[in-house]
C-alpha cells in the first residue's frame, strides 16, 4: 500500500505536451517581439568576454566583471549564512527560554527586523550603524596594515582591502536580516519537540544544558534542516539587494556594465542564468540532504 | 532563579555602558578627523579613495574590467601627483553624497555639477570641467519637436537619471512634462528606445553618441546643450587644506593644457569606442 502511495506518475499526458509547447511558443514570441517590434540589436558576442578574459601578463584566463560579481555573491551569501545561523540559533533558543528577559530580546529582534522592509534596514545599517562600528573597530586601518600575503588571503575569503569594510557591513546587514527568519525556524523546531521529551529527560536528572544538547537539539535539527536550507537559498537571492549600497556583487556589476555598454537584455538574462545556476544547484543539494535525513524514517 | 534576575540586570548594565561608550568613541573619532585634515590622512595612508559612478564617457569599464574615462584619467593623475595609490569605489549615483558624508571614500571625482543645494552638504573645488545638459527624442513620438517648449506639455514623458543635474534641468525647463527617473542612463535610454518616453535629458555628449548609435530611432531636437554648468570635486565640509590643494592642482593641470587635451580625447573623438565593446 505504501509503495503505491509513493509511486509517482511518470507518463506524459497530452496536457503536459500542450503546456510545454505553449511555454516554448511564448518564449519564441518574446524573442521575436524583442528583435522585431522593439528593434533591439542583440549582441551576445560581448558577454563571454565580460565573464572571463585572457590576461596576457599572467598568461591565463581570469574572471572578468560578471564572474567576479558572481564569486562575490557566493562569498557574501556564504559568510552571511554562517553568521545568520549563529544569530538565529542563539535567538531561537532565547525565544524558547524560560527567562522573560531573554524572550523579550528574542521577540524584539525578530519583530523589529521582520517588520522593516529589507531595503530600509540595509540603508539604516549601512549609513548609520556599520559606519560607527567600523570606525570604532578601526577595520580599515587594520586591513591596510596587513602584509601583502595576508591581504591576498583576505581578498580570496572576503573582498579586496578597498571594499573590505563595505563588504563586512553587507555581511552583517544580510546576517541580521536573515537571522530573524532563522530564529523563527529554530524556535518552531525547538517547540515542535514534544513536551514529554523535556519531562522525560528532566526525570532522568539531566541539567537544562544536557537536555538541550543530548535530547532536544538532535530532534529539533532534523525538523529544522529543510526550512533552514530553504532560507539559505533565500539568502543568495536576497544578497542582490545589497547592490544598493554599492557592494560589487553580481547585480551591481551587471548594472554597472549595463550603464557602460547598454547591453540591457543580454546582461539581465546572463545574470538571471547565473543566479539560477547557483540557487538551483543549492536546491538539488538540499533535496539530497532531505532524502538522506529521511533514510531511517519508518 | 535569583541568579537569572541578577544576570539580566548585569546584562542590561553592560548594554547601557556599551552604547554610551560607543557613542563617546564616535565623538572622539570625529574630533580626530577634525584635527587631521583629509590631505594628511591620504598621505599617511598612501591611498586616495575616489567615489565615482559609471557615466559614459566620464567613467566606465573597458573589456578587461578596468576603469577608463575622463574622470578616471583626472583621478589617476591626481593620485600620481600626490604620490599615492588610488582606489576607486564605484557607488550608485543616488547615494553618492551620503556615502561621501559617511566616509566611504575621500572625494567624489565623478563629473558632479556644482549646484547650490549640493554645496550646502559638501564642499566643491573650483571647476575642472564644464558640462551641459542636452536632449534627445524619439523619432516617431516626438516628431517635429524642435524646441524645449514643445516638450513642456502634460502628455510628454521625459526620462532621466535619478539625482543628476539632468533630472533637475528637465524639471526646470519642462515643468509640465512627466518625469520618469531611472537608476542609470542605460535604463533611461532603453525606455526611450522602447517608445515609452518621448525624450531623455542627459549630460552632453551622451545624447549625441546615442543618436549616432541609433539613427533610425532617435534624433537631437536641439543642436547644442541647453544648460551650462561647472563640475568640481566634492569633499566633506570644513577641510580647507584639502580644498586648497585640489583647487591649485586643478589650476596647475589646466595651465598645463593637460585637462583640455584629455577632454578633447574623451568628448571630441570616439577613439576609445573599441575599448568597451
Amino acid at each position: 500500500m505504501r509503495f503505491l502511495q509513493n509511486k509517482r506518475n511518470t507518463r506524459i499526458a497530452i496536457a503536459d505536451i500542450t503546456f510545454t509547447l505553449l511555454l516554448l511558443s511564448l518564449f519564441v514570441y518574446f524573442v521575436f517581439y524583442v528583435s522585431t517590434h522593439m528593434q533591439y540589436r542583440w549582441n551576445w558576442s560581448a558577454i563571454p568576454g565580460y565573464m572571463f578574459r585572457y590576461d596576457d601578463s599572467v598568461g591565463k584566463w581570469i574572471p572578468n566583471l560578471l564572474m567576479e560579481g558572481f564569486f562575490t555573491t557566493i562569498r557574501l551569501s556564504f559568510w552571511a549564512t554562517i553568521l545568520a545561523v549563529l544569530i538565529g540559533t542563539v535567538m531561537g533558543v532565547f525565544r524558547t527560554s524560560r527567562s522573560l528577559f531573554k524572550r523579550m530580546i528574542g521577540r524584539t529582534y525578530v519583530e523589529l527586523v521582520r517588520n522593516i522592509p529589507p531595503l530600509v534596514l540595509i540603508f539604516i545599517f549601512y549609513f548609520f550603524i556599520s559606519d560607527q562600528i567600523m570606525t570604532a573597530l578601526k577595520v580599515d586601518g587594520f586591513v591596510r596594515s596587513l602584509s601583502d600575503e595576508h591581504k591576498s588571503i583576505l581578498t580570496f575569503l572576503f573582498a579586496s582591502p578597498a571594499h573590505f569594510s563595505g563588504f563586512l557591513s553587507a555581511i552583517f546587514t544580510l546576517a541580521i536580516y536573515e537571522g530573524a527568519y532563522i530564529t523563527e525556524i529554530v524556535r518552531s523546531g525547538l517547540e515542535s519537540v514534544e513536551k514529554k521529551q523535556w519531562e522525560a529527560s528532566y526525570a532522568l536528572g539531566l541539567s537544562w544544558q544536557q537536555q538541550m544538547v543530548h535530547i532536544i537539539m538532535p530532534q529539533a535539527v532534523r525538523r529544522i534542516l529543510p526550512p533552514l536550507a530553504g532560507q539559505l537559498i533565500s539568502t543568495i537571492k536576497d544578497s542582490a539587494i545589497v547592490s544598493v549600497i554599492s557592494i560589487q556583487e553580481l547585480t551591481f556589476q551587471g548594472l554597472e556594465l549595463m550603464a557602460a555598454t547598454y547591453l540591457t537584455f543580454e546582461i539581465w538574462i546572463t545574470i538571471t542564468a547565473l543566479y539560477f545556476i547557483l540557487t538551483f544547484s543549492c536546491s538539488i543539494v538540499v533535496r539530497k540532504l532531505e532524502l538522506y535525513m529521511r533514510r531511517n524514517d519508518p | 532563579m535569583r541568579w537569572f534576575k541578577f544576570g539580566s540586570l548585569f546584562l542590561s548594565v553592560i548594554m547601557v555602558v556599551t552604547v554610551l561608550s560607543s557613542s563617546g568613541m564616535a565623538g572622539s573619532a570625529r574630533q580626530e578627523l577634525a584635527e587631521d585634515s583629509l590631505l594628511e590622512q591620504i598621505l599617511k595612508r598612501g591611498v586616495i579613495r575616489v567615489g565615482m559612478s559609471t557615466f559614459v564617457p566620464w567613467a566606465m569599464r573597458d573589456k578587461e574590467g578596468n576603469l577608463i574615462g575622463f574622470e578616471v584619467d583626472v583621478a589617476n593623475r591626481l593620485a600620481k601627483d600626490m604620490g599615492v595609490n588610488i582606489e576607486f569605489i564605484p557607488t550608485k549615483w543616488s547615494g553618492i553624497i551620503p556615502a561621501l558624508l559617511t566616509g566611504k571614500f575621500d572625494v567624489v571625482i565623478g563629473g558632479m555639477g556644482i549646484r547650490p543645494d549640493r554645496n550646502l552638504k559638501v564642499n566643491f573645488t573650483i571647476p575642472y570641467d564644464y558640462s551641459g545638459q542636452s536632449i534627445m527624442a524619439h523619432k516617431e513620438l516626438a516628431k517635429g519637436f524642435n524646441k524645449l517648449s514643445d516638450f513642456n506639455a502634460p502628455e510628454v514623458t521625459i526620462a532621466a537619471r535619478i539625482g543628476t543635474t539632468a533630472a533637475t534641468a528637465a524639471q526646470k525647463y519642462m515643468p509640465k512634462a512627466q518625469l520618469k527617473l531611472f537608476d542609470d542612463e542605460s535604463q533611461a535610454v532603453q525606455e526611450l528606445l522602447n517608445g515609452r518616453a518621448h525624450a531623455m535629458v542627459a549630460q552632453a555628449p551622451l545624447p549625441a553618441f546615442q543618436v549616432i548609435k541609433n539613427p533610425d530611432k532617435l534624433f537631437l531636437p536641439l543642436e547644442d546643450s541647453f544648460t551650462h554648468e561647472p563640475n568640481g570635486f566634492a569633499i566633506r565640509k570644513s577641510d580647507l587644506d584639502t580644498l586648497n590643494y585640489f583647487d591649485n592642482w586643478i589650476r596647475f593641470v589646466e595651465a598645463e593644457g593637460w585637462l583640455k587635451e584629455r577632454k578633447e580625447y574623451w568628448f571630441g573623438t570616439r577613439d576609445w569606442e573599441d575599448q568597451i565593446n
